[in-house]
């Protein structure tokens, strides 16, 4: 009786596990996600069940393996903690790298660059930040790309006009109309813009903001499978294929 | 939303910033000079928001926060005490790190809302989470608490004893049982009062949410505070606390058990009343809107200050029950690089967000909408 009441506490407290072994013989990996981020993760309004790149990436991850996903809806704030206590074997939610993390979770090699980046007219003679200068540069107000272009003008001391906008779409519709030389946005948004193909980004992120997939700190042998994985699909063009799909511009 | 969001990432970080602090506090407290006693000017004397100085490592960083909040019109803070952190082994407490944000908030008129938890190793099976406490652990979190309040009598007023129990995550995995923490709840509450009887403490603190019966993950919020009014909770809180967000809804959006809006608060308090404890206040100790592009429980930004406006008008003018309503949250040490960041009032530099601007117009009477 003491052994079997020690056993459970032992259940409770270390979950269920995650391991690479584990999960082999479970057949299905458990994937945690908060389907409130399109196009990453949302509801279908139609099916009811989660959709998004994030979705496809975890089923494509797996056949991989020759195993099954198990979408697992959590609260984003949950995610970490969730994976770390083995509540789920891997977290893909649109999860930056949180380097204060390190000691209860991993972080696989990046699949998606979503940071934020300086977007101008395809056909500019912008070619970065240091020719700003004089130019009228459109932001969403009080988002993290507005916030980016005021640490340009304060420390780099590069002296533009900030043309901030009530939405991120009206900032690069401000953009496409040649109401501004440039727009400072976060790359997804900039990805789906109904008209991203009028516009192009120059120079490097502002903001590295990579997405990662969270696995266990202690199951090093699932992120070993998880980065190879990711490396195939790359090789392989379904990364690719997967990206644009639910990366393109939003039909007008 | 579930606030347990902002806690995740804090640990190691904490950590290492009291061992900094820790190091520096020996030699008394130079870093910063705390100035003359301010005192905040308002014209909603409610007016709260929540910090997150835990893993806050550089003093002047706690003041200029501290500073900004009081120059926004804000009175209340709610900020969190890690357990963890302050008694680090059993019986051997550090406040120095408390010592310095509860001072620097005083020093600016504030008034402080203590959040408790987060299980030392100590405490805690191994390998549990850091908040797993079961049966075993409510005595050494109740000396915990009441040696918190024994140190910070007269400078801390209000102490919440957990945060979210009704969340598995935040239950430290096990299945959210209102009756446990009624159970840890009452043994907090004794022990502070034993020590200080003019604290109050603020039970519940619980997470909005729709969870449906036998979830694993949470229980709803309003099925719980009946939970814990059948265990007998009614004794063992002066206040409840409350989260209020508001998701997509406008802040006058009606409220219903299959709503999570701002004015769900309603129906918590309607609980109170009906288990005999109308008499009791209620204090907002998180909540608001996030206003980030594309994540979907999000509005825009001239929403987000509108609702936000309203809200605080509308707990000062027509919810007289309420005695403070602190939203979530000023200002994070470091980006989150999530849509979390679109909760903050000023970003990591301590630049002003527009809702900050507006804020600081309603608060003083003027036009909130300014020029934009």
């Amino acid at each position: 009786m003491l052994l079997l009441a020690a056993g459970l506490i032992l259940f409770v407290v270390l979950g269920r596990g995650g391991t690479l072994k584990e999960i082999q013989a479970r057949g299905v990996w458990r994937v945690g996600m908060d389907p409130s981020f399109p196009p990453f993760e949302n509801y279908d309004p139609v099916t009811g069940g989660p959709v998004g790149l994030d979705v496809e990436l975890a089923h494509a991850i797996s056949e991989q393996w020759g195993i099954k996903t198990e979408i697992v809806t959590l609260g984003f704030d949950e995610l970490i903690d969730a994976v770390a206590a083995h509540q789920v074997d891997a977290a893909i939610s649109a999860m930056p790298i949180l380097p204060e993390r390190t000691e209860d979770v991993r972080f696989s090699d990046p699949y998606v660059q979503a940071g934020v980046v300086l977007a101008v007219r395809k056909g500019s003679d912008l070619a970065g930040p240091a020719g700003l200068s004089g130019q009228g540069v459109a932001v969403e107000w009080g988002s993290q790309g507005e916030a980016a272009a005021r640490a340009l003008r304060e420390n780099e001391s590069i002296a533009f006009e900030l043309l901030p906008r009530e939405t991120v779409t009206l900032a690069l519709d401000a953009l496409a109309a040649g109401e501004a030389d440039a727009a400072i946005v976060d790359a997804i948004s900039l990805a789906i813009y109904t008209h991203a193909g009028e516009l192009a980004t120059v120079g490097e992120p502002l903001v590295s903001d990579p997405y990662v997939v969270v696995v266990p700190a202690d199951a090093p042998d699932l992120l070993k499978v998880v980065n190879d994985a990711l490396r195939a699909l790359e090789s392989d063009g379904t990364l690719d294929e997967i990206r644009a799909r639910w990366l393109r511009p939003a039909p007008s | 939303m579930t606030s347990g969001m902002k806690w995740r990432s804090i640990a190691p970080a904490a950590a290492a910033a009291l061992l900094v602090l820790l190091f520096v506090g020996r030699a008394g407290r130079p870093w910063v000079e705390f100035g003359p006693q301010q005192r905040v000017i308002t014209t909603n004397p409610k007016m709260g928001v929540h910090t997150r100085l835990t893993d806050e490592v550089e003093p002047w960083k706690i003041q200029r926060t501290f500073e900004m909040v009081r120059e926004m019109g804000a009175t209340w803070v709610v900020e969190y005490f890690l357990w963890a952190a302050h008694e680090p082994q059993r019986g051997v407490y550090d406040w120095s790190h408390a010592d310095l944000v509860v001072d620097h908030a005083v020093n600016q008129g504030l008034t402080v809302i203590a959040r408790l938890g987060y299980v030392p190793e100590w405490a805690r099976p191994k390998d549990a989470t850091h908040l797993y406490l079961d049966e075993e652990g409510y005595a050494a979190f109740a000396r915990f608490a009441a040696a918190f309040a024994r140190h910070f009598e007269g400078r801390v007023h209000y102490i919440i004893v957990w945060n979210e129990p009704n969340l598995s995550q935040e239950w430290g995995y096990r299945r959210p049982d209102p009756a446990e923490y009624t159970q840890l709840l009452r043994a907090a509450y004794a022990a502070i009062k034993a020590e200080a009887p003019q604290i109050q403490v603020l039970g519940g603190a619980l997470a909005p949410t729709l969870a449906p019966a036998g979830s694993e993950w949470a229980m709803d919020d309003l099925v719980y505070l009946q939970g814990m009014y059948d265990a007998g909770a009614k004794d063992a809180f002066d206040i409840l606390a409350a989260h209020a967000y508001g998701w997509t809804f406008a802040a006058d959006a009606e409220p219903g058990r299959d709503s999570v809006n701002w004015r769900r608060v309603e129906l918590l308090r309607e609980i109170m009343v009906q288990n005999g404890d109308g008499d009791k206040q209620v204090m907002i100790t998180e909540g608001g809107w996030n206003d980030h592009p594309r994540w979907t429980k999000a509005v825009r930004p001239a929403q987000r200050v509108a609702n936000s406006v309203a809200a605080y008008d509308m707990v000062l003018g027509s919810w007289p029950w309420v005695d403070a309503v602190c939203l979530w949250a000023f200002r994070y040490p470091r980006p989150a690089r999530t849509y979390q960041d679109y909760y903050t009032f000023v970003d990591g530099d301590f630049r002003p967000k527009p809702i900050y601007e507006a804020l600081q117009r309603y608060a003083a009477g003027q036009d909130w909408r300014g020029d934009q």
